[in-house]
């Protein structure tokens, strides 16, 4: 079985997991729904806001969502028998990484329909771009938010370590978006933009799969 | 006398020579007057918080990679000096702000990454302290002294770039043109406070060890 079969195998069960409970994805889809709600009642619920709100509510839901791809598992003291399978455990990152894409994927395209509906603004037209700049971001998200949920998996208190984490160091993944989301809804120039969230993916990739590695070290 | 009371010394001696250039020597700025004279204490700040993460950074790679504790007690020791250094940059920042600008805060870029820098390394703080066992905490504590080092200047150009598209970019004080007597002000402030890092972190990476030591025990 090679590395790309192994991930695959774990992607696959993360998502089958997760699709028998639903969970994490109705949990966080809630917090965004919530999130834009509140947000689009305080602040108005113009067009030009839209971009703003969509990614805000995104990053919350991922603070939230994120630490379940790991948390599943220590409940059911799974762990140590999934790094008991033979492989490295970069199959493992890529697998657990691959699941979190998918779902966040869906909790995105998710929210665009539920922005289109409640801000006027014109999600159906730019579908195929604007969840293209969104697989940018949750690429983003998704590697190094397998490495903080890893990471924050045995240290106390770790449902307020992972927003502290998470939000300071997705910052690009949230700036760019909110930006790119803004160029393509209003016509404007995208700039510099789509290569801050690249750059940000490559770093990413490169760095987060070593370190998670030097994590699940001595579990 | 130790070495590491010769460099406590130095530390002192130097702070107080620059002290008397900041604030008598060197003449007031021509737009910001005497209120200039804060920048000789902010920019030293600022640059040992940098220089702080930076050796946090290469400590944090020796650790993983060679797994000697002495490095962890580095990474640990410029870590916590950093957290600290780069509070005194944004109180002596604000403070400089008030009067030259006109306002405690703005959201310059530098102002924002510094702020982001603060909440990294203090959640990695964090994480060391909240671990289970205190090898767990250095390794975690770490992964993130790199990740939060290499995030660094994605984070600076996207909060510089999401700005700028709505209004024109803040003075930045390093932009100013400086006369002689204050750049050597600047330069002897700048010696000081990194002779009293230097000193600081011997003193603080001498007492991590102490303790992993008394831990041992």
């Amino acid at each position: 079985m090679n590395g790309f079969l192994r991930a695959a195998a774990v992607a696959r069960k993360d998502l089958r997991v997760e699709w028998r409970g639903r969970q994490t994805i109705t949990a966080t889809g809630m917090v965004a729904l919530l999130m834009i709600l509140l947000l689009g009642f305080v602040v108005g619920s113009e067009p030009a806001r839209a971009a703003a709100i969509l990614w805000v509510a995104m990053g919350f839901a991922a603070v939230l969502g994120i630490p379940r791809v790991t948390q599943g598992e220590v409940d059911q003291q799974a762990l140590e028998i999934l790094l008991l399978y033979p492989g490295s455990r970069e199959h493992l990152f890529w697998g657990k990484c691959a699941a979190l894409t998918v779902m966040l994927s869906a909790l995105l395209v998710a929210l665009l329909v539920l922005l289109g509906v409640l801000f006027g603004v014109d999600v159906w037209d730019h579908g195929g771009a604007l969840v293209g700049v969104g697989a940018l971001g949750i690429v983003g998200l998704s590697v190094i938010g397998t490495l903080l949920a890893a990471l924050v998996l045995h240290v106390r208190g770790r449902e307020l370590l992972m927003p502290l984490l998470l939000l300071p160091l997705a910052l690009p993944v949230v700036l760019g978006c909110v930006r790119l989301t803004e160029a393509i809804l209003t016509g404007t120039a995208a700039g510099l933009w789509p290569a801050v969230l690249v750059s940000f993916d490559v770093v990413s990739v490169l760095v987060c799969p070593i370190l998670f590695e030097v994590v699940m070290d001595e579990v | 006398m130790t070495a590491q009371t010769g460099l406590g010394a130095v530390a002192v001696l130097l702070l107080g020579i620059a002290a008397y250039v900041s604030l008598f020597a060197s003449p007031p700025d021509a737009f910001q007057g005497e209120y200039v004279r804060i920048m000789y204490a902010h920019v030293p700040n600022a640059w040992v918080a940098y220089l702080a993460f930076a050796i946090t950074f290469a400590a944090s790679v020796l650790y993983l990679w060679k797994r000697r504790p002495a490095y962890d007690h580095l990474a640990h020791s410029a870590t916590e000096l950093g957290v600290l250094f780069t509070g005194l940059a944004l109180a002596t920042g604000s403070i400089w702000g008030r009067p030259v600008w006109g306002t405690w805060w703005t959201w310059d870029a530098r102002l924002v990454t510094t702020a982001m820098l603060f909440l990294i390394y203090t959640t990695a703080l964090l994480v060391r302290g909240l671990s289970d066992d205190p090898l767990r905490g250095a390794r975690l504590a770490a992964v993130i002294g790199i990740v939060g080092f290499l995030d660094v200047p994605i984070i600076h150009y996207s909060v510089v770039w999401f700005r700028t598209l709505h209004q024109p970019a803040s003075i930045a004080p390093g932009s100013l043109k400086i006369a002689p007597p204050m750049l050597l002000a600047l330069m002897l402030s700048l010696l000081a406070f990194t002779v009293l890092f230097m000193y600081l972190l011997r003193l603080r990476t001498s007492l991590a060890r102490l303790e992993a030591g008394g831990e041992m025990r």
